[in-house]
């Protein structure tokens, strides 16, 4: 079993070495947008049972960006949604053999959480400008700075260490009884890595929603979207 | 290591475009139905509520003409029974006046039938007496009475005034009307004593007529000396009808 931190590279693009995570990740997002298309492409008032399903998963999006955001969940339901999607379906992407999930790829994670650490910084000036959400470090109080700086850039690596770890840890969890006790024994422990993938998505998705959330904290006025709590 | 920045870079990239393509083929076309489904139910809610609203106050603006229909009703009512009661008075006025009038008109002709009556009855008690006193007179000596009623005459005549007797003795000729006949002799006696009561030398012309009962009469184109018994009845009768009336 080789390293998780050592990425295979399968074929060279351009002189651009593309890793199996990568290609697994192309093909998951080509999944993703054809069949979101697919399913979205014919929608109508009266919904069928795919539009049922797929409305009910924009809508407990929806729902959970509501209630931890306080905030109209529109701007945010495209990054929040996708990401949970992606992480969902890349960790599951492993009980299929010979795949390995991007997630248990320490460069997809850390991909992942720079993009909420970028996403929180952007969303929250969006929100309340520069002065805003700079102001958001200085809360509650000025001393908290230095401190607010840090937990900014640990929760970020906290964030992809805790995804990469739980995910890593299950691929290597089965594929070590695979390797001994054969096919039928890791069943269960595949049946309870879905569970853990559904659970890190969700956890990886809420706390990137908190961390937005944390990031609109401005007392600078101009944030028309926040609602009283 | 190269190897695994690259493929943070791709990862990168790959997600922000997986970002972008969910976001346009998906959440914004499911998210938009959905709002556009609820913007639909507030629509209907909204046309339900504003239907309720027009049918309450429909209803109110019913319930406001009914009341007003009630008010006209009883307006309407109320003015029918005026009407009716002014008709009924004022058809108990010309009731009233027509009865009075039907009374008066009553009254009137009966007393003109009693009026008639009484005139029918009396001219049956003149015509009863002259036919009693027709067969009284028959019973009494013709020669006597015509003496009797030869005397009245001629001093009915001398009691007329002179030239009412110088016209009667200018006429020429005079007729004498009895109710019998006069006997040849007793018509000579009867023209002499009227030609010497009017003073003038006349030729006498006789009639007969039963309807005086008894008596002689002087008769001229231009004047009359009524001296019967017919006369005295008729004249008696009208002074009784005269009476009456009074």
């Amino acid at each position: 079993m080789k390293s998780p931190l050592v990425t295979e590279c399968l074929f060279h693009v351009a002189g651009i070495p593309i890793g199996a995570p990568v290609v697994v990740s192309w093909a998951i997002s080509a999944g993703l947008v054809a069949s979101g298309y697919l399913l979205a492409r014919r929608l109508t008032l009266i919904p069928d049972g795919k539009q049922a399903l797929i409305e009910l998963l924009v809508e407990t999006v929806d729902s959970q960006i509501r209630d931890t955001m306080r905030v109209e969940p529109a701007p945010y339901r495209a990054f929040i949604g996708s990401l949970f999607l992606f992480i969902l379906i890349a960790n599951w992407s492993g009980l299929l053999p010979g795949v390995e999930p991007p997630t248990a790829c320490l460069q997809t994670d850390a991909a992942l959480a720079v993009l909420v650490f970028l996403s929180v910084i952007y969303f929250g000036v969006r929100a309340g400008g520069w002065r805003g959400y700079l102001a958001t470090f200085a809360s509650p109080s000025p001393l908290m700075i230095p401190l607010n700086f840090v937990e900014t850039l640990t929760r970020a690596f906290s964030l992809f260490v805790r995804l990469f770890g739980n995910v890593m840890s299950g691929v290597f969890v089965i594929g070590i009884v695979v390797s001994l006790a054969g096919l039928i024994v890791p069943i269960p422990l595949m049946g309870l890595h879905m569970l853990t993938g559904a659970v890190q998505a969700y956890i990886f998705a809420i706390l990137a929603t908190v961390f937005i959330a944390e990031g609109l904290e401005s007392h600078a006025p101009g944030k028309p979207e926040r609602e009283a709590p | 290591m190269t190897t695994s920045w690259w493929t943070f870079g791709l990862q990168t990239v790959n997600f922000l475009i997986l970002v972008w393509l969910l976001s346009h083929f998906f959440w914004r076309p499911v998210a938009a139905v959905i709002e556009r489904r609820r913007q639909m139910a507030r629509d209907l809610l909204d046309q339900a509520q504003a239907d309720r609203d027009a049918a309450a106050q429909a209803l109110e603006e019913a319930r406001r003409r009914s009341a007003g229909f009630e008010e006209e009703r009883e307006k309407i009512l109320a003015e029918a029974w005026r009407e009716a009661s002014e008709a009924r008075s004022a058809a108990l006025v010309q009731a009233e006046a027509e009865i009075a009038t039907l009374r008066e008109q009553s009254r009137t002709a009966i007393a003109q039938e009693e009026e008639e009556a009484a005139r029918v009855w009396t001219a049956r008690a003149g015509e009863l007496a002259l036919t009693v006193a027709a067969r009284l007179a028959a019973r009494l000596d013709g020669a006597a009475v015509t003496e009797t009623f030869l005397r009245w005459l001629t001093d009915k005549i001398a009691a007329l005034p002179a030239d009412v007797r110088s016209t009667l003795g200018a006429a020429g000729e005079v007729e004498i009307v009895s109710a019998a006949p006069l006997e040849p002799g007793l018509q000579r006696r009867v023209g002499a004593e009227i030609g010497a009561a009017l003073g003038a030398s006349l030729s006498f012309s006789y009639r007969i007529e039963p309807d005086l009962i008894a008596g002689l009469e002087l008769r001229t184109p231009h004047l009359s000396v009524r001296n019967s018994w017919r006369a005295d009845l008729t004249q008696i009768l009208a002074e009784i009808n005269h009476d009456e009336r009074i």
